[in-house]
């Protein structure tokens, strides 16, 4: 499978992941210069974490080999794709009981501010049918993809 | 290889798509009283018409076919012949295996109060079919009561508040949701349902009823008050559902016995979930079929993964994430966080997490679990308790997956 890969050595903490995030799961049309990064309801699936020493550590769903997200859901809305390996949510059968976002051992999910109905998680972007578009922007390869077995 | 099982939960499910995974040939037949495959975390939503029968299932609807599973729904299994390899079911048919795994659940437990038992309008709130058989009363039925204040119990005041029921809770309790939270994260939902029309009455048990023409009219509590009501929800625990090992050689007292590899006393005969009493989360019960279905294949699995004493919940867009029991024992270091929109409570024992409560944000609290489940040593990180996040113990795998350094 295809796995976003982590340096954290690279980071330099810019950011540039998460906001192409916010774009590429906006729900309005619009360019990233146009993307309000007030509206809550423009949410990262990434963060970063910046140390007492000055490094960053990304935060990015591992599309794990045995998700424990998936199997804590009691709606069915997390599966594995078989041939993909992601883990895809589909927010029509989520029941928002967020045991998910208490199952992540590395703290990755959380419910979505606007409504708590939903869980912000990363989809690899697939409609958009290439890499991930965090991949596509960071500036210092401190996340690519690479196949996994 | 003929794999049967009982139950389509979440034990009997992950079991049968984990045994499909490792052996493509093997014959699994699944037998369920349920006519639905459905998520008993969400009969509230069935109630609140936010959704139907189908819209709670947790599988595709194609499940059956794809996975190549036989299905006998609607059919109870009423023995176990572990001498023949056989069970018999409802409607006397006999079927064979040579592994069987029990996922048969539990049941709504009914306290002897009155003429709870009897009474053709009380109900538990567990199985699809207790919601069905709720709904066809709901309609003509305005004042509701809910015996117990559990997670339960507040799906069903929520569904009925919904459809602008008159609801009243008795709690015995001296506050709701006493086991999952404390005195102020409870108010935070009491005021929720009471500004939606809920009354609570708390320190209190049902001790009789009323009964008319079969039906229950008024509950009273131990302090003689009289309850008027159309439809009693009884949301008292539940039971495993052991009926079908109780004539057998199969080791049960209140629940199934099972070794590591959820193994029954029988070694052809496995037990997952909540027949098999070690814990009632969904997680759990889809970790333990799970594990059944590796030993069922002849793949040996202990059952590793059994911490159960954790529960998110969100009512009225408010989210609580609770996790321990969340009693204060002496020499245990409180620490408490509160403001307009968030209250965070942790216990620590010895420099380890035991229990927390975090309400309003559970943005990235995943790595609470962790710690509390392998007793991490934050004594010089508690300082930071409610900012922690897994940078704090950050590792990568070659593979790119993370783990945990601590």
């Amino acid at each position: 499978m295809k796995r976003i890969m982590i340096d954290a050595t690279k980071c330099d903490g810019c950011k540039s992941c998460t906001i192409a995030c916010m774009q590429a799961h906006r729900d309005t049309p619009g360019t990233i210069y146009d993307l309000d990064l007030t509206d809550i309801r423009n949410e990262s699936r990434n963060h970063i974490v910046r140390m007492e020493d000055g490094s960053y550590r990304p935060i990015f769903c591992r599309h794990c080999d045995q998700p424990e997200c998936m199997m804590s859901c009691m709606s069915g809305a997390l599966t594995k794709d078989p041939v993909t390996g992601h883990v895809q949510y589909d927010e029509t059968k989520c029941g928002s009981c967020f045991m998910c976002v208490m199952n992540c051992p590395y703290g990755v999910l959380k419910a979505d501010t606007a409504t708590r109905t939903k869980v912000i998680k990363c989809d690899f972007c697939i409609k958009d049918g290439e890499e991930p578009n965090c991949v596509l922007s960071c500036p210092t390869g401190a996340i690519y993809v690479k196949e996994v077995l | 290889m003929k794999h049967v099982i009982i139950g389509v939960g979440a034990a009997g499910i992950t079991a049968a798509k984990t045994i499909r995974e490792m052996q493509p040939q093997a014959d699994i037949i699944m037998i369920s009283e349920d006519t639905y495959v459905h998520s008993r975390c969400m009969l509230h939503r069935y109630l609140s018409h936010e959704r139907d029968e189908k819209a709670l299932s947790f599988v595709p609807e194609d499940f059956f076919e794809k996975q190549q599973l036989t299905w006998f729904s609607g059919k109870k299994v009423t023995h176990i012949l572990p001498q023949t390899h056989q069970i018999r079911l409802s409607d006397d048919a006999t079927l064979d295996y040579d592994k069987l795994l029990i996922a048969t659940g539990a049941n709504s437990f009914i306290p002897p109060v009155g003429d709870f038992r009897q009474a053709a309008n009380v109900f538990g709130l567990r199985h699809l079919s207790d919601a069905q058989r709720i709904l066809a009363q709901a309609e003509n039925a305005q004042r509701i009561l809910i015996v117990g204040s559990g997670l339960v119990g507040m799906d069903a005041a929520y569904a009925f508040l919904e459809q602008k029921k008159q609801v009243t809770v008795v709690e015995m309790a001296d506050r709701i949701l006493p086991i999952q939270l404390d005195e102020t994260a409870g108010n935070t939902y009491r005021k929720l349902f009471e500004a939606a029309g809920c009354h609570f009455i708390v320190s209190r048990k049902a001790s009789a009823t009323v009964m008319e023409n079969g039906r229950i009219t008024k509950v009273i509590l131990d302090d003689q008050t009289e309850i008027p009501c159309d439809l009693v929800i009884v949301a008292a625990g539940v039971r495993a559902a052991i009926e079908c090992v109780q004539d057998t050689s199969i080791k049960s007292e209140r629940f199934i016995e099972v070794n590591d590899y959820m193994q029954t006393s029988d070694p052809d005969i496995y037990a997952a979930g909540d027949v098999a009493g070690l814990s009632g989360i969904w997680p759990n019960a889809m970790k333990q079929g799970q594990t059944a279905a590796y030993n069922m294949c002849g793949f040996p699995m202990q059952y590793v993964d059994r911490y159960a004493m954790k529960n998110t919940m969100n009512f009225y867009g408010i989210t609580t994430l609770s996790l321990g029991r969340g009693i204060v024992q002496d020499g245990d270091e409180v620490i408490l966080k509160e403001d307009h929109s968030s209250y965070r409570k942790a216990i620590l024992r010895d420099g380890k997490l035991d229990s927390i409560l975090l309400q309003g944000s559970i943005d990235y609290s995943g790595i609470y679990q962790y710690l509390i489940k392998n007793q991490v040593d934050i004594s010089d990180k508690k300082d930071r308790i409610f900012d922690l996040s897994f940078a704090d113990f950050y590792g990568i795998e070659p593979d790119g997956q993370y783990n945990w350094r601590i």
